[in-house]
């Protein structure tokens, strides 16, 4: 959101508002964006956000790995921490992206690596924006596709682009929207070349009141995403807790991150 | 008995009797003679192969445990590395086979590899800033690290107004894009005395904003893969004698350490364009090539020219204008600029060539780094473990060897060595306390198993309900969930302490190579391990060094199958040649047979006629073609072949070959030609022992 002025945000988001109760029908280009913008407005919160997540890694011919791990983003500066805390060995392990930089750090040997939007964060199927605020709307155009059923589920599908010069992991998405709740509930994702990459599910969306916000902050509670070039692989993201309280104001800095595991 | 004396005689009065008997003898001479020198070649080609080959890394004998799935390949598969399961406990393995007594010694040893990654130029030097900075604000102020973040600093100064001057020439060939502008007023703020001085209160605050806005411009990022083998480096060293130390020193007993190929250090760390001097310098010496008449030559000498940007932006400024003024006295030249003089002065002719390399290191190179990594630094290495997770150490930078006769073979030259310890480490063993933990994690996620092919049924049917009810608001509380200090302590006092022998065999090991008291009894001795490791329950497969070292170990059977078919090749055509010949001969003596036979002579008298003529010639040329062949192996046994190409060095294991002479060779090229020379004869001389003495004598009339 940060990259659009904010008249057009509050017009955009009025929009949004005004679109919702007629959603239950094929969608002009006005309404695939507002879908957007909705998804994006209602998982972002006003403050700073903290999560608690696991993450299990199936992988092929490998025993099953789970990790527990931090979330700490701070949506209004673009500014999101990924800290491991278990199991032991991986502890103080973590992502920390700074504008356009995505970092990794790890305590073993004191360093900073610079990792790209296709790191595969901490060798799982999940990338750095699968934790982070969606920014959909700023990052790709949208085109209507279909209406359709995902299970018992009406869906709105839509095919969205990436901008021009915005740096992601995946060039081409496609969503299916739940046309009642307007939450998404399956998301693949595509290389340049029209190849699947990876099929995400999302069974269970939770919403928080946020104080900062003034309104309800959405999240995924659990996202089941599939690798569609190792096909043996998968990783499920479970959110256990949100807690939306003011984060420490220099929590977002390599300093604070390495006086974690000093 | 007289017979045969009767036949040695009319074979040797016949001897030179023809013309085509000449003939036959040269041919016999030329295949004895190739015989010999190739069958002295390819031998002492084996043999220095396996010799580095067993040398090494393989030893004679290798083990690895029988429950793996792929065969183990010690220079690597197509592809990456070979499947192998690892074997829990060396020391065990090491008692099963120190039982069978044609072993003398046993390496352990596992071979795995990871990717590191060594950030752009300017995140380098941020790095090592930082660093400095940590240690400052941890151990408090000291002259030398006082003095090294100055330099540090100075150096990132530099590096900005490369960029500074990088813009501004963009700027006049096209014109700036939103981006450009973004950047150019993050360089205006960095270059500015203010930025700096505010960099004395707050330096963190501002190498934040250096290595978030300033580093991203840069985009020289390296991605390494490192291919490394873990071993009991004194072990290592003391049993594989054509390792050699080329930089530094030798890992000290029971220290952690790394060791890396010199081939691999060369072409990947070091300095893109040394590394294209020395190449030309090596083309130029030992290929004879010419930059004006070589393509390849003159396209290093163009890249060499053109991309000068690591040199401006790893000099800082008072070693920019040392450079400068070496430079332009070298050139003579008055240019002021760094990458015009780089420029002219990596525009080598064949004329200069020699003189501008030796300038380039004894004025040059002591101004910059070399190598991205130096021999004494610590390096990061980052592998995924066999338990999914991600594992890194630290390690120090011992020095550079190589294995003397693979030193040129990619494959070879491209495995890198470090402490059976670290090894470990990055490896991970799924240990049972591991297990549990994961186990418990597992539970308290409390996530549901689901299969991936009815996921979507499963999740979004009829019971199916995507929004949940409101969510509690969570208070988490994270203090527990960081790493203690005590940790990064033991972290600390692990990576420097000495390990002893028992710590470095009690563990896993992937591999171990087995050294032979009788190396010539490799297959027996394969069979003696495979009957001990099965009563001592230890689940090893043995294979000889030949099929442990994969592509490299096919590779000489293969040059060996190549070199016996192109033999077979010359003497099938020499077959059909003699033939043809002793046929043409027996027709002329159509008459003499006739005669012979007239006046008594057996069918039995004749066929050993013509074949004593063939062995006779045999003897004589075949004789000769030995003497010869065995003169010229002589010959190159005192000087020795070079090796004009790298394919060759590869074969010859070394600068040159040195071929000898076994009494194998003689014997070999011995039978084969009278074994040649009789088959070949066999028709000729059964078609003379059908000559009927009538037709003979009444053909004459």
């Amino acid at each position: 959101m940060a990259l659009l002025p904010s008249p057009i945000r509050v017009s955009l988001l009025a929009l949004a508002l005004v679109a919702t109760p007629v959603l239950a029908a094929p969608l002009d280009a006005a309404g695939v964006k507002a879908v957007l913008v909705e998804l994006d407005d209602r998982q972002r919160n006003g403050g700073d956000y903290k999560a608690l997540v696991y993450l299990e890694q199936k992988e092929k011919d490998k025993a099953d790995t789970v990790r527990e791990a931090l979330i700490y983003r701070r949506d209004a500066d673009d500014k999101l921490m990924i800290l491991f805390a278990r199991p032991k060995a991986e502890q103080g392990k973590g992502y920390l992206r700074l504008d356009k930089n995505l970092w990794m750090y790890d305590p073993n040997t004191g360093r900073w690596e610079r990792r790209t939007e296709r790191e595969r964060i901490a060798g799982t199927d999940s990338r750095r924006a699968d934790f982070d605020e969606s920014r959909l709307a700023d990052e790709y155009d949208a085109r209507y596709v279909e209406e359709g059923k995902l299970g018992k589920f009406s869906t709105h599908m839509l095919e969205l682009k990436a901008k021009e010069g915005v740096d992601v992991a995946y060039p081409v998405l496609k969503l299916w929207v739940d046309q009642a709740s307007g939450n998404i509930l399956k998301r693949q994702e595509f290389a340049l070349s029209g190849k699947l990459m990876r099929t995400s599910l999302y069974p269970k969306w939770q919403k928080l009141f946020s104080e900062s916000k003034g309104s309800d902050v959405w999240y995924p509670q659990e996202i089941r995403i599939y690798d569609e070039v190792e096909k043996a692989n998968s990783t499920v993201v479970l959110i256990k807790q949100v807690d939306l309280r003011s984060l420490d104001a220099n929590l977002f800095t390599k300093a604070w991150l390495e006086s974690k595991s000093r | 008995m007289g017979q045969l004396r009767v036949l040695w005689q009319i074979a040797l009065r016949n001897l030179f009797a023809s013309k085509i008997n000449v003939i036959i003898g040269f041919i016999i001479l030329g295949g004895t003679f190739l015989v010999v020198l190739g069958g002295s070649m390819l031998d002492s080609m084996d043999a220095a192969m396996s010799r580095s080959i067993i040398g090494s890394v393989a030893g004679h004998i290798q083990v690895y445990s029988s429950q793996s799935k792929e065969a183990l390949a010690l220079f690597g598969n197509m592809g990456g590395e070979a499947e192998i399961s690892a074997l829990d406990d060396f020391s065990k393995v090491k008692k099963t086979l120190e039982t069978v007594p044609n072993v003398e010694r046993v390496v352990p040893m596992g071979i795995n590899a990871a990717l590191v990654q060594s950030g752009n130029t300017i995140d380098l030097t941020l790095g090592e800033l930082r660093g400095v900075l940590n240690h400052l604000r941890d151990e408090g102020e000291s002259p030398e690290r006082r003095e090294k973040a100055e330099s540090l600093k100075a150096h990132v100064r530099q590096q900005v107004e490369v960029l500074k001057a990088d813009i501004a020439k963009a700027r006049l060939i096209s014109k700036a894009s939103a981006e450009d502008a973004e950047d150019a007023a993050v360089i205006e703020r960095v270059s500015s005395e203010a930025f700096w001085k505010e960099f004395e209160t707050r330096p963190f605050d501002q190498m934040e904003y250096l290595e978030n806005r300033l580093a991203p411009m840069v985009s020289d990022a390296d991605l390494l893969y490192l291919r490394y083998a873990g071993t009991d480096l004194k072990a290592f060293q003391k049993n594989f004698d054509r390792m050699r130390i080329v930089d530094g020193a030798p890992v000290p007993d029971g220290e952690r350490g790394f060791l890396f190929a010199k081939l691999f250090y060369e072409e990947t760390l070091k300095l893109k364009s040394a590394r294209r001097l020395d190449k030309i310098k090596e083309a130029r010496d030992i290929k004879s090539k010419r930059i004006a008449t070589d393509d390849e030559l003159k396209r290093w000498v163009k890249e060499n020219s053109t991309q000068t940007r690591e040199f401006l932006l790893q000099l800082d400024g008072i070693k920019t204008r040392e450079l400068v003024a070496r430079l332009q006295k070298h050139l003579g030249s008055k240019e002021t600029e760094l990458s015009a003089l780089l420029g002219s002065f990596f525009t080598t002719t064949d004329e200069n060539f020699d003189a501008r390399y030796a300038f380039f290191y004894e004025q040059v190179a002591p101004l910059l780094q070399l190598y991205r990594v130096r021999v004494g630094d610590t390096l990061s290495i980052q592998a995924f473990t066999k338990t999914g997770y991600m594992q890194s150490v630290n390690l120090k930078v011992y020095g550079t060897f190589m294995f003397e006769g693979l030193e040129k073979s990619d494959m070879a030259g491209g495995l890198n060595l470090m402490d059976l310890v670290s090894f470990r480490e990055l490896y991970g063993y799924l240990t049972a306390e591991k297990k549990a933990e994961i186990a418990e994690l597992k539970k308290k996620s409390g996530s549901r198993e689901i299969a991936r092919e009815g996921a979507e049924d499963a999740l979004f049917g009829e019971d199916a309900k995507v929004v949940e009810a409101s969510a509690t608001p969570g208070l988490i509380d994270d203090s527990a969930s960081f790493g203690d200090t005590a940790q990064a302590l033991r972290n600390k006092e692990l990576a420097s302490r000495v390990y002893s022998q028992d710590e470095i065999d009690q563990g896993v090991v992937l591999s171990a190579a087995v050294m032979l008291k009788d190396p010539t009894r490799i297959q027996e001795t394969i069979a003696e391990i495979h009957a001990a490791a099965e009563r001592d329950k230890v689940p090893l497969k043995a294979v000889s060094w030949q099929e442990a070292s994969g592509l490299i170990g096919q590779f000489v059977l293969m040059a060996k199958l190549i070199l016996y078919f192109a033999v077979f090749v010359i003497f099938i055509v020499a077959l059909v040649i003699i033939n043809n010949a002793m046929m043409m001969a027996t027709l002329r003596r159509v008459h003499e047979i006739g005669t012979m036979r007239a006046i008594g002579a057996q069918r039995a008298f004749v066929l050993s006629l013509v074949l004593m003529e063939t062995v006779v010639l045999g003897l004589l040329f075949g004789g000769l073609g030995m003497l010869f062949g065995s003169g010229l192996v002589g010959w190159l046994h005192s000087v020795g072949i070079p090796a004009g190409n790298d394919a060759l060095l590869f074969f010859f294991s070394g600068p040159r070959l040195f071929p000898s002479l076994t009494v194998g060779n003689l014997v070999a090229a011995f039978v084969i030609v009278m074994l040649v020379s009789a088959i070949s004869t066999l028709y000729p001389a059964l078609i003379a022992t059908r000559v009927s003495p009538l037709r003979a004598m009444q053909a004459e009339e």
